[in-house]
């Protein structure tokens, strides 16, 4: 327990965390609660965005993530510190979401309405001049747009975008996490944005003014 | 297809010629430098396709910031997964790999027992049944069928009167 707490006590500068982080790990290894608690809550918000990042359904969120330490704790000791504790613990979450969502069958969540004219202005002018919503309901609404739009998105594109540019995980991070070559990642993210664009321009602009309902929703 | 074709090609589709794309995201993110900056450069020059390309993620990533990351789940999400992970670790700790091994044999003791339990149930009642069908034969008897066997003579006299009778029966 006082090892544990030499640990939780050490300096936080950027060149020790890595071998504080590795000194956690070996007391949580060696059966110490309180060690693995303390790496639960340094990771369980990054761990949360990538699960929420990939799952979407904030309901099933929390129970996947739980599942996922659980996973962590019951499978330390077979872990040898070779990779980054961080980079293991993804790729487990990883794996968990994927089989969540083939046992589950989940499908993708699917928006019927599309927008309105003032709706799609207001992503205009966030899309041309950088101009975020100013009130809160605009935001949670501009939010929900986005969201409607990145339904439409391939579940890779999705996935990267979602990870990247709202999670905070660099390339570097996502080719680890998800066993990918790190070019590989940077093309996918481009063409991931390319694609957003697109839908963007197809689901705000290309249909008639007013225009609304499954019919038009189709077409995007 | 020649370069100038695809550039066009891309330049109607807001498509980025693919051998860039790498070190345009790098670019894009401010990660390019050195020989591969200027090569790009130059090709963002002449290429219509990649600079739409480019400005379509810059576009892009302004939408994307509307969007927020995952709260935290907060300071009591560590303690409830490892009261969870206890509680799995209690459920389990009764699980021994010999379980499924004790399971089956307990099962086959139970089979076993009642089988036996069935079989001498079945003799005791068969036995029970001779011996009434023993008895109903013994009860039903009919003695004038089977004649009696004659007694001995216990004495002289006996065998003097059964002579006596015999020789009477005779005349």
């Amino acid at each position: 327990m006082a090892a544990t707490a030499a640990a939780l006590s050490l300096p936080v500068s950027r060149r020790e965390k890595g071998e504080e982080e590795r000194q956690l790990v070996r007391l949580a290894q060696s059966g110490e609660e309180a060690a693995f608690e303390e790496l639960i809550r340094r990771h369980q918000q990054r761990v949360f965005g990538l699960v929420s990042g990939i799952l979407r359904r904030r309901e099933d969120v929390e129970d996947v993530v739980q599942q996922v330490f659980l996973k962590v704790f019951v499978s330390l000791k077979r872990f040898d510190q070779r990779a980054a504790f961080s980079t293991w613990l993804y790729k487990i979450s990883v794996n968990e979401c994927w089989d969540y969502l083939r046992k589950k069958k989940v499908r993708p969540l699917v928006y019927e309405a599309d927008l309105s004219e003032e709706q799609v202005s207001r992503l205009d002018g966030v899309v041309s001049a950088d101009q975020p919503p100013a009130s809160a309901s605009d935001r949670a609404e501009a939010r929900d747009l986005l969201e409607r739009m990145m339904e439409k998105l391939p579940e890779q594109d999705r996935e990267l975008l979602v990870l990247k540019e709202v999670e905070g995980f660099s390339v570097q991070e996502l080719a680890e996490i998800l066993n990918l070559n790190v070019n590989t990642v940077k093309v996918r993210l481009f063409r991931a944005r390319a694609r957003l664009m697109d839908v963007y321009r197809r689901r705000l602009h290309s249909k008639p003014a007013g225009a609304a309902g499954p019919a038009a929703d189709k077409e995007g | 297809m020649s370069m100038n074709a695809k550039n066009s090609n891309a330049a109607n589709n807001y498509a980025a010629c693919t051998q860039y794309e790498a070190a345009l995201e790098d670019h894009f993110q401010g990660a390019l430098h050195g020989p591969e900056a200027v090569m790009l450069a130059e090709h963002l020059q002449s290429c219509a396709g990649c600079r739409a390309a480019l400005e379509d993620a810059a576009a892009s990533a302004r939408l994307l910031a509307i969007a927020e990351p995952s709260p935290d789940p907060g300071a009591g999400f560590s303690r409830m997964v490892m009261a969870r992970i206890r509680q799995e670790l209690q459920s389990s700790e009764g699980k021994s790999i010999w379980r499924p091994f004790v399971s089956v044999g307990w099962r086959f003791a139970v089979t076993a027992s009642f089988a036996l339990v069935l079989l001498v149930s079945f003799e005791l009642g068969r036995d029970s049944q001779w011996q009434s069908d023993q008895s109903i034969v013994a009860e039903n008897r009919m003695p004038e069928i089977v004649p009696e066997r004659p007694s001995l003579p216990a004495n002289r006299d006996d065998v003097l009167l059964m002579m006596a009778d015999t020789s009477h029966g005779k005349q």
